[in-house]
């Protein structure tokens, strides 16, 4: 079987939930950085314009010269009168100052304020450092960070915890569709669940199940039955014309048509033989799996059809070594290599040669014959034959390619030079 | 030789009488599973020929009751299943041959004879016709006194001809006779030929007779004239 490489469900639905975090947060953390922004500068102006009430306050009740001042706060007393806004007694404004101290320029808040007291005016500037933008990126980016951190923790554990309890029913399931084998009678086992979709998708899967296995038995009795049923009428017109062809006087003409009949009906009830016998390794009716001494029964083979060979005036070599194994059900396997042989011998020429070769690796037929019409490949079809008046059923190779698939052996037909080769690779599994 | 043929289709059961009746044989014939159990509690026979399928019952519970009651008779099996878990089934059993439909009469007929040798006649093991001498116990052929010499085949194709003397056998009747299923069709038909020939030349040289007669386009008989 072919191995199944996708990613599990769990772990790619927690990947695209990761996913959707990190836009989420990232969205989240400009919404956040935008918040702390406005929050901290509207701090910073309550600030100001408190500091700016209290020496206004401090002024009016002729405390000036306690007030201490400072690079942030300066006084500066105005020569001349300005007229102001009195409606507007401060603006604010941002502005940067380079500091010696931390050898950068900072922002700052700066608040521009006028006042009078005693008919002197005076003009206070106070000045605040703010939170930077880089200062307050910094603190959101560290937050969300952390807190992306806790989520990823949090959501593998999560998927851990659930593929645990709440997936473990679902891979029970299909585990159950994977082991399942139409031609088995073990009920189909799944575990019960409280999950509404798992207990739908049990439902749908037991009732599939015994349905596919219910139409599989009445196909299978079906073909089974209908290449049997015709054995029967098949041997009774057989019997007729057997028994026809005793009787006396019979002329030329007669015994041909009698000879003909016989041919077909012959040819018809080998085809319902191996046509059933076809549809039973497609059921997987044979399902020996142990090993097998294959060259016992490849050597029992050409043992068999050395005499045909010999009729033939074809000449048979092999080299077969000695306890190759092979897990194949040894009914399978005769059939195997008595087509094969049949095949080499039927379309081989007159004083051809055929060649079998049989080891560890490989089984290798070779016989010398004529040229083909179509390509090798298509004799693995059922029906295909070199030419339609041979006397063939044309399902040999068709059944040898039955027996190959099932039992997972590449096979391939080439022709080269005369030489037909079909090859079957024995150990397709590298060991 | 009294044999009991139990096979539901009718037209079958006809063929295989007509056919069997016209040697040595006396055919009774049973219909169903109970006709038969009651046939073969009633007589005895030397070989029954058993369907398997039969519409009211399974023939292999009647090779049961068969073994168990009347050890001695012969059992052929025919069926139309060539399974051989079936196969197998039934020479467990106890069956002593198994013929698949659709199979030669001349077949049957050779097989119920093998089948009456070995059970009945064991003693008694030499076909003879004419100058020909088979002795099937040493597997010898003698023509008068002297010995034969034959191939494998040859031998199987000279006892298959006495056991159906006077009766026509076709070529493709001989060719499965000789070879199962292993050849097909217009090949196998020469390799007849060959056999054939070589039979009948061996035959002659040692100072035996030709019986083996050609019917053109059909097959060959066996007997004193064609």
């Amino acid at each position: 079987m072919d191995k199944i490489k996708g990613m599990r469900l769990l772990t790619k639905t927690t990947l695209l939930y990761l996913l959707l975090a990190v836009v989420m947060f990232s969205i989240g953390g400009l919404i956040s950085f935008e918040q702390f922004k406005k929050a901290v500068s509207t701090e910073t102006d309550y600030e100001l314009i408190g500091a700016f009430l209290r020496t206004k306050r401090a002024i009016g009740n002729g405390k000036l010269d306690a007030i201490v001042t400072s690079k942030s706060l300066k006084i500066d007393s105005l020569s001349s009168r300005v007229e102001y806004d009195t409606t507007k007694a401060y603006t604010l404004r941002d502005s940067s100052i380079y500091l010696k101290r931390t050898q950068r320029v900072e922002t700052f808040r700066k608040l521009i304020g006028y006042l009078s007291y005693d008919e002197q005016d005076y003009r206070v500037e106070i000045i605040d450092i703010i939170f930077e933008d880089a200062d307050v990126k910094s603190v959101v980016s560290n937050i969300t960070i952390r807190l992306f951190i806790f989520l990823t923790i949090g959501m593998l554990l999560g998927s851990v915890l659930i593929s645990k309890f709440t997936f473990q029913p679902f891979e029970q399931i299909l585990a159950a569709i994977e082991n399942f084998q139409l031609n088995s009678t073990e009920p189909f086992d799944t575990p019960p669940t409280n999950t509404k979709e798992l207990q739908q998708l049990n439902r749908f899967l037991k009732r599939m199940t015994t349905k596919a296995r219910m139409d599989y038995v009445a196909l299978k009795e079906f073909s089974e039955n209908a290449s049997h049923e015709i054995q029967t009428p098949i041997a009774i017109a057989k019997g007729k014309l057997e028994l026809l062809s005793g009787s006396e006087d019979l002329n030329q003409e007669q015994i041909t048509l009698i000879f003909s009949a016989q041919r077909s009906l012959t040819k018809l009830s080998k085809l319902g033989q191996a046509l059933a016998l076809i549809t039973k390794i497609e059921n997987h009716e044979f399902n020996a799996q142990k090993a097998i001494d294959f060259s016992d029964i490849v050597n029992n083979a050409t043992n068999n059809f050395r005499e045909l060979v010999a009729l033939k005036n074809i000449s048979l070599t092999n080299q077969i070594d000695d306890h190759v194994s092979l897990n194949i059900d040894s009914t399978l396997a005769d059939i195997l290599i008595s087509n094969l042989l049949k095949n080499a011998v039927q379309h081989n020429i007159e004083h051809g040669q055929i060649e079998v070769e049989l080891n560890n690796h490989l089984l290798r037929v070779k016989n010398t014959g004529t040229p083909l019409k179509q390509k090798p490949e298509t004799f693995f079809k059922r029906f295909k034959k070199s030419s339609q008046t041979s006397g063939t059923l044309g399902l040999g190779l068709a059944i040898v390619k039955k027996i190959c698939d099932l039992n997972n052996l590449l096979i391939q037909y080439t022709y080269l030079d005369n030489w037909h080769v079909i090859s079957i690779k024995l150990n397709s599994n590298g060991d | 030789m009294k044999i009991l043929i139990v096979e539901d289709e009718e037209e079958l059961q006809n063929n295989i009488v007509s056919y069997l009746s016209t040697g040595e044989f006396i055919c009774e014939t049973a219909s169903n599973f109970n006709d038969a159990i009651d046939k073969l509690y009633s007589f005895d026979y030397d070989v029954v020929v058993l369907d398997i399928m039969l519409p009211d019952g399974n023939g292999l519970n009647i090779l049961q009751i068969l073994k168990e009651e009347a050890s001695e008779t012969g059992v052929l099996i025919i069926s139309a299943k060539n399974a051989l878990d079936d196969r197998l089934k039934g020479l467990d059993m106890g069956a002593d041959d198994y013929l698949t439909k659709p199979f030669h009469l001349s077949e049957l007929n050779a097989r119920l004879k093998a089948i009456y040798r070995r059970r009945k006649l064991q003693g008694q093991t030499i076909l003879q016709f004419e100058e020909i001498d088979i002795n099937t116990n040493k597997r010898e052929v003698k023509i008068g006194d002297k010995l034969l010499i034959l191939t494998l085949k040859e031998y199987e194709l000279l006892l298959f001809f006495i056991t159906n003397k006077k009766r026509v056998l076709t070529k493709q009747a001989i060719a499965e006779h000789l070879w199962g299923d292993h050849v097909d069709y217009l090949d196998s038909f020469d390799f007849v030929y060959q056999h054939i020939k070589n039979l009948r030349k061996k035959i002659t040289s040692a100072g035996g007779q030709n019986y083996i007669h050609t019917i053109y386009g059909l097959g060959y008989k066996f007997g004193l004239n064609g």
